[in-house]
């Protein structure tokens, strides 16, 4: 596991030999990192620190330069937390995700606990399965518009199945336009669970199973009381990194809705980019993005925390599926 | 119920409930593929018409070549146009991808074998990725404008290679990991220099895994939208923003011709798709899922 190749035993002088050898390293590893931090020094530090300018200065694309425009303080803080549209944009991309992230899930856990034991024609449905997957989600965008409009496919089926006319307002409807969206990203997505599930199943450890069997269990307590628990660590991370992605979600809201009906589609991306790209309010853009990113960042670390610990127990887990290693 | 009953149902069970999604995925893909064969007035009529009749490629024709006589509406299309895009996303899909597979190699070979970065620090990379790009694209893109990159292939190259350096950090070092340490130890002995060590031992045990790494990263940067849409939409156009255009064109609905375009945006990822689908895992869990 340990790559002790260069770490000397703590306390043991080095030989000189030994001591260019670090050196070496330490060259070789700055060597590697500097371009990194170069990166970060000249791309992301400048842009970060033209956020908080434009967050405490008043300026759209009306006046003047930017170097000028007029100090504000904390007049845009002030402004953005109080209004409840922001608010609302924020629940909006949390049910949305929340949603999303379950709904993935739930369908993905499903075909891959179908999937998990060879049977004919597993391959054939595996690569069906991931086709949602890796289709751009603007052409999902625009494919669902083909699909959704009122007198299309969609529509069609269900009148026909039902035998009674339907024609659900899929795009124009303010009280179903985020769950079509919703729906969108799960047929987009539940390859992303099913594959991450179904290499969860394929690394268990055959053993426990096959004592549980021995001993009598019902394949309904197997599933619950020994699959279920040792698939925790990979049914989190499919959950984690999946609400993540799901947060982030622009194209589909955006191409399909632009925000509307009225603002039912608002979310966070999608109201950043209303405000610093249709309304030209660069400083209220920023200090929309400022909170954002804030409580991104409160997300992401609480979501790195959840990964660092279940990293451990799948790389223990990767250890135990093939044994001798 | 014997136990060969039971088996019997849940096998028609499980074909069941496959067959149903299958026919929930291969939908909306089949529409859309249909569509692009579809002539004008099939394109929205009610009833849906479910399979083109007759079958047409004029859709294509007008998207790829710019062919108008058959065009049923005023909207021109430059004949150019999806080339350009195409080469455009190919040219700067590519580069970014290479950037990135390249760099990110070396920075997973550091820390497989040198623990260059924490495992903390190799935590915060993910940031990278994990932070909605939204949240910090209007100052970069005033930044850009300063720099001159926008509206630039290099803006874009430069952004796409810093967002997906994380995924190819750790799925390479997630593959480094896994090539035994002994073989390097056993050129190090021998004399031979650290970067040859690494592009002549290491390197080339892992070569399934740059290719596996590269043809991932290439799927997530070839459909990007909202970076190239707010950093580059005018002079450099991708394809998915070239797709885009044709929603907003003054003719209202061109549905057969963005389904041409977008069968022609899908096909190449499809194809990466299937030849890596034993690596997405890997590649959408950071390297975490190795299998």
């Amino acid at each position: 596991m340990s790559s002790a190749v260069v770490v000397p035993a703590p306390g043991v002088p080095l030989a000189p030999r030994e001591l260019s050898r670090t050196r070496a390293v330490k060259r070789f590893k700055w060597a590697i990192l500097a371009p990194l931090i170069a990166l970060f020094g000249g791309v992301l530090l400048p842009v970060l620190l033209l956020q908080l300018y434009f967050s405490f200065h008043q300026w759209t694309v009306y006046l003047g330069t930017w170097q000028e425009a007029e100090w504000i303080g904390l007049d845009l803080f002030k402004e953005i937390l109080t209004e409840p549209r922001f608010g609302w944009s924020i629940l909006r991309s949390l049910a949305f995700a929340l949603g999303s992230t379950i709904g993935c899930f739930l369908l993905g856990f499903a075909l891959a606990y179908l999937m998990h034991k060879p049977f004919r024609g597993q391959a054939f449905f595996y690569i069906l399965f991931i086709l949602p997957m890796l289709t751009v989600p603007i052409v999902v965008a625009y494919t669902a518009e083909m699909l959704l409009y009122e007198s299309g496919p969609i529509n069609d089926m269900i009148s026909r199945l039902s035998g009674a006319e339907y024609k659900v307002a899929w795009l124009s409807d303010p009280d179903i336009a985020l769950t079509t969206v919703m729906l969108l990203e799960i047929w987009n997505w539940t390859p992303f669970s099913f594959i991450i599930m179904l290499a969860g199943f394929a690394s268990i450890p055959k053993e426990p199973i096959e004592a549980a069997h021995i001993l009598g269990a019902s394949s309904w307590r197997i599933f619950w009381e020994v699959q279920l628990p040792l698939l925790r660590p990979v049914i989190l991370l499919a959950l984690v990194l999946r609400f993540l992605e799901a947060m982030a979600e622009f194209p589909k809201t955006w191409a399909l809705f632009q925000g509307g009906p009225g603002s039912a589609t608002e979310t966070i991306p999608v109201y950043i980019f209303l405000t610093t790209w249709q309304y030209f309010e660069v400083s209220k853009g920023a200090a929309l993005s400022y909170v954002a990113m804030m409580l991104m960042i409160v997300i992401v670390l609480v979501a790195i925390r959840l990964l660092r610990r279940e990293k451990r127990a799948l790389d223990a887990m990767h250890v135990a599926a093939r044994p001798g290693e | 119920m014997t136990k060969s009953q039971k088996n019997r149902i849940a096998t028609i069970a499980r074909y069941s409930i496959l067959t149903v999604w299958a026919l929930i995925v291969a939908f909306p893909l089949y529409w859309m593929v249909s569509t692009s064969f579809k002539p004008g007035e099939q394109w929205f009529a009610w009833p849906a018409v479910y399979i083109p009749d007759p079958w047409t490629l004029t859709n294509y024709l007008d998207v790829w070549t710019g062919r108008q006589e058959l065009a049923t509406s005023q909207y021109i299309i430059s004949a150019q146009r999806p080339w350009i895009a195409l080469g455009n996303s190919a040219l700067i899909a590519f580069s970014a991808t290479t950037l990135a597979v390249l760099y990110g190699g070396v920075i997973a070979y550091g820390v497989s074998r040198y623990r260059m970065l924490s495992e903390v620090r190799m935590f915060q990379l993910l940031m990278l990725r994990m932070i909605p790009p939204i949240v910090v694209v209007a100052p970069l893109s005033l930044y850009y404008s300063a720099l001159g990159l926008l509206d630039t292939w290099i803006g874009l190259v430069l952004i796409y290679f810093l967002t997906s350096l994380p995924y190819a950090v750790w799925m390479l070092k997630s593959f480094i990991d896994e090539v035994p340490r002994e073989v390097e130890q056993a050129a190090e002995i021998l004399g031979a220099p650290r970067w040859r060590t690494l592009l002549e031992v290491v390197l080339p045990l892992v070569r399934s895994g740059l290719v596996a790494t590269f043809l991932f990263i290439l799927i997530l940067t070839w459909s990007e939208y909202l970076l190239a849409l707010l950093l580059a939409k005018t002079e450099v156009v991708t394809l998915p923003i070239e797709l885009s255009k044709y929603q907003g064109s003054t003719e209202g609905r061109v549905y057969g011709r963005q389904a041409a375009l977008s069968v022609g945006i899908t096909i190449p990822l499809i194809i990466i798709g299937v030849i890596i689908r034993k690596h997405l895992a890997r590649g959408f869990s950071f390297g975490m899922i190795r299998r």
